[in-house]
């Protein structure tokens, strides 16, 4: 086997172990990874590696951390959901889909999917990432994880049958509520936090922090606590040497992927010629290319106006002016310097990675002066983002609110015999 | 009554949004009974009291049961006690004079050096002792220490000891003062269960120690984590070539030459395009609002509207052939449920800092300005896609209902309070009979 295998990568200057070394980098880096053993059987396309894969392949794709309600479902599910997944995310092989769900066949296509997932992206870190344990208080800062954002419809869903009106406006009412109750939680939340922080200043041994976090003063005073999380955070960090020993010998597991994409026989596309296509609609990405198609359609009216009204009013004014060369040069360093300012606007978001804004969570650290290192954020400019950002999304509120004001007036004012009362203003 | 699929709809998502409300309050409150209990006083429980510290000298993984000690650790125990008490009295005949001012603050401080809680119990005892005045304070340690039930298992000789280095680390110009360590370290195993005043973060929080293993693996996993952030940025060149070969030839192997459009894909793009009117129209809203000085301005601003007009209309293009490729076919073995929704972009970004950073605040206050606005925005999102929802749902129920009587109009007044008033006003609609 090992002589075998440095006759193929001989350019890999591998020692005989470069390659099971790689594997059992990989393996020990992903949570519960299996076995390097499974990933030689399944190169072979042995049964008997098919269902650890599955089940990795399920704890890769799983967006949430996968708690005991995700773990205890069943092959099959986990299977089902796999195969969405990957799907949906747009994996070639039509093999995968075809393959039988009770894990008794398919573990080279399953090895294959799993390299494609890897190639496309650093999966044992964001998965450690994941699974991080937080020493510190961490807020997030940037709206990707928001609350807000409403996920795909609840399964437990009540009685379905036409409800009155009456219960929508109660739901809501209960929602605003519910935000209420929130903030003055999270009000008192943040006191406390800060009172921690202050009475533990100077105590931590890292002088860039100053004091202790929650979590370090919870497992001051519960040891047994404390226990538990330093080991965690020693199984961290076994994973994370696990995962740079990884990326530092990956490339001879490259190089024998492709050899074990080289056993498979090509496929045959199902169509001669398949125009793109989704093999499902998600009721919420349906419905999200119809809101936006209509706020598109909503601005183009606006400035369709807007131009006309100028174009008119321009060359009503300018028509009497010369035709001569310094108003054409003047015409075309304006054209050139809009062209620009749309071009920049444009990258805003054509871009796939946000403007410089950082991501994920932040440790919280109180210091009486406010100094931040670079890479660090201040509560004050953060506090001066939101507030604008706060300013941008009241007027698009209260745009929307008008233009529902605006439709229901034309509406219900055609009808006679009515007075409409509204409400005194705030 | 609504109809079924509507009202269907309109549950759904508001049940959605009271639902993840109501998973963030769970967090918010498990969060504030961990703080509420750090701020009252520590229970001193037989166990964090008794552990001994889990320093490099010890390979301890579980914490000591706090339970009799074995004869011969209470005889250990005695010959360790008797050797100090014997300490504290050489020490006391010589430092008497000039400990008695300085007492409380060099006892506190030099406590400051002990890992872990343990030295959390015996500090206010001796410094409250201290400043009481000398006496008192002296004839606390004796009874103390015989009362002791410490398990020391021979670590507390090694922890004196390494006590001693630690305070002269620790305490700068008062450092090379064994003897002071020794003494107040004595405290340590004696006061711990008999303390009777509880510890309170308030008062002695800033005497704490994070425990040295900690300390090591902490420092650790945030190298660690740093040496990942770096070599993420300077990814191997062959690496990186070896994984797009492989991911063409997946490509080429699967016979299809061009990857499909995936719905994650569709889903980024859509939201990409979102952004991009919410953008343009702003960039609108300020050419409009500009008043222009002279011709030359005047023409730039015409320009600039012309030009986000055909931004408009290119977004809308490709929307329609992102709708068109949004086909379902029938033939393709691929399940209907989708799956678990897509991973946030955070999760799986561009640039992702694997080494934390700090947010740093100085005050109450603006800790809690910046999680209300951040709150505050996270519900504006919200609302704004709930008013989309409604406005979707409701405005055609209006517009298309028939028979115009008392429910149209009841419809019609919940309809103008949800969509124009956040549900928190109500109008009022008075029948105008013409007179008799």
């Amino acid at each position: 086997m090992g002589r075998r295998r440095q006759r193929v990568d001989p350019a890999a200057g591998a020692r005989a172990g470069a390659l099971p070394e790689a594997i059992a980098a990989l393996s020990r880096s992903l949570p519960s990874g299996p076995s390097p053993e499974i990933f030689r059987r399944a190169k072979f396309d042995r049964p008997e590696a098919t269902s650890a894969l599955w089940q990795l392949l399920f704890r890769v794709l799983s967006p949430l951390p996968v708690g005991n309600a995700l773990a205890s479902l069943a092959l099959e599910a986990q299977a089902h959901l796999v195969k969405s997944a990957l799907c949906s995310q747009g994996y070639p092989r039509l093999a995968l889909a075809q393959l039988p769900e009770d894990g008794s066949q398919g573990s080279r296509e399953l090895l294959l999917a799993l390299s494609w997932l890897l190639a496309r992206g650093p999966v044992p870190e964001q998965m450690l990432a994941q699974a991080r344990v937080p020493l510190g208080d961490e807020m997030t800062v940037c709206q990707c994880e928001a609350l807000a954002s409403p996920g795909p419809p609840a399964p437990h869903m009540e009685a379905e049958g036409p409800v009155d009106v009456r219960r929508v406006q109660w739901l809501m009412g209960k929602l605003q509520f519910r935000w209420r109750q929130l903030v003055s939680s999270q009000q008192e939340q943040c006191a406390l936090l800060s009172k921690i922080h202050l009475y533990t200043r100077g105590c931590h041994s890292d002088q860039s922090l100053g004091h202790l976090s929650v979590t370090e003063a919870e497992m001051l005073r519960d040891p047994e606590g404390g226990q538990q999380l330093l080991q965690t955070l020693e199984r961290e960090n076994q994973r994370l040497e696990a995962v740079l020993a990884w990326r530092h010998t990956e490339l001879v597991f490259w190089r024998w992927m492709d050899t074990v994409l080289g056993t498979c026989a090509p496929e045959v596309p199902a169509a001669a010629s398949q125009p793109t296509f989704l093999p499902w609609v998600p009721e919420r990405g349906g419905g999200e290319l119809e809101l936006v198609v209509r706020e598109l359609q909503a601005l183009e009216e606006e400035l369709r106006e807007a131009v006309e009204r100028r174009r008119a009013a321009w060359e009503a004014k300018a028509g009497g002016c010369g035709r001569g060369p310094e108003w054409s040069a003047a015409r075309r360093a304006s054209r050139e310097a809009v062209e620009k300012e749309l071009g920049a606007l444009q990258q805003c978001w054509k871009q796939d990675s946000g403007p410089a804004r950082p991501h994920g969570p932040h440790r919280l650290v109180r210091r009486e002066d406010g100094a931040a290192g670079e890479r660090d954020l201040r509560a004050a400019e953060v506090i001066r983002t939101l507030r604008s950002q706060e300013a941008c999304l009241e007027a698009v509120l209260r745009r929307l609110q008008g233009q529902c004001r605006q439709e229901l007036a034309r509406l219900v004012g055609a009808l006679p015999g009515l007075i409409w009362i509204p409400p005194p203003g705030r | 009554m609504l109809p079924a699929d509507c009202s269907r709809r309109l549950v759904a998502e508001l049940q959605g949004a009271l639902d993840a409300c109501a998973q963030r309050q769970l967090q918010l409150e498990q969060s504030l009974r961990v703080c509420r209990r750090l701020l009252q006083a520590w229970e001193p429980t037989g166990t964090w009291a008794l552990k001994p510290p889990p320093g490099p000298e010890t390979n301890e993984e579980d914490p000591l049961p706090a339970c009799t000690p074995s004869p011969q650790d209470l005889k250990e125990l005695e010959f360790l006690t008797q050797a100090l008490e014997k300490a504290v009295r050489v020490r006391r005949g010589i430092t008497k004079a000039g400990e008695r001012d300085k007492a409380p603050s060099l006892k506190s401080r030099s406590i400051v050096t002990s890992p872990g809680t343990t030295a959390s119990a015996p500090p206010q005892s001796r410094g409250q002792a201290g400043q009481a005045g000398g006496h008192a304070s002296d004839t606390r340690p004796t009874k103390g220490l015989r009362q002791t039930a410490v398990p020391a298992k021979g670590h507390a000789e090694r922890r004196l000891l390494s006590v001693g280095d630690r305070t002269r680390v620790g305490m700068g110009a008062r450092a090379p003062r064994p003897g002071a360590g020794l003494r107040d370290q004595q405290m340590a195993p004696s006061a711990a269960p008999q303390a009777p005043e509880a510890f309170t973060l308030k008062e002695k929080g800033h005497l704490l120690r994070l425990p040295a293993a900690f300390r090591k693996a902490a420092s650790q996993n945030s190298s660690l984590w740093a040496q990942l952030g770096s070599t993420q940025t300077s990814d191997s060149m062959d690496a990186t070539a070896a994984k797009t070969q492989f991911l063409q030839n997946m490509q080429t192997a699967s016979g299809v030459p061009q990857p499909r459009l995936s719905a994650a894909e569709v889903e980024a793009e859509a939201g990409r395009l979102r952004k991009a009117c919410s953008l343009l129209r702003l960039r609108m809203r300020e050419e409009l609002s500009a008043a222009p000085m002279d011709w030359m301005q005047e023409y730039r601003c015409l320009l600039t509207l012309e030009g986000l007009q055909a931004m408009v209309g290119q977004c809308l293009h490709r929307l329609q052939e992102l709708r068109a490729a949004v086909v379902v076919q029938p033939p393709r073995p691929c399940p209907v449920e989708g799956p678990p929704r897509a991973s946030p972009s955070c999760r799986g970004g561009a640039e992702p800092a694997w080494s934390p950073q700090l947010l740093v605040y100085s005050s109450t206050q603006e800790l809690q300005t910046l999680a209300a606005l951040q709150l505050r925005v996270a519900m504006l999102d919200q609302q704004i896609h709930l008013e989309k929802v409604l406005m979707a749902e409701l405005l055609p129920l209006v517009s298309t209902a028939q028979p115009q009587g008392p429910p149209w109009l009841a419809l019609c007044r919940a309809a103008h309070s949800l969509l124009c008033e956040g549900g928190a006003r109500v109008l009022t609609i008075l029948r105008d009979e013409p007179a008799v």
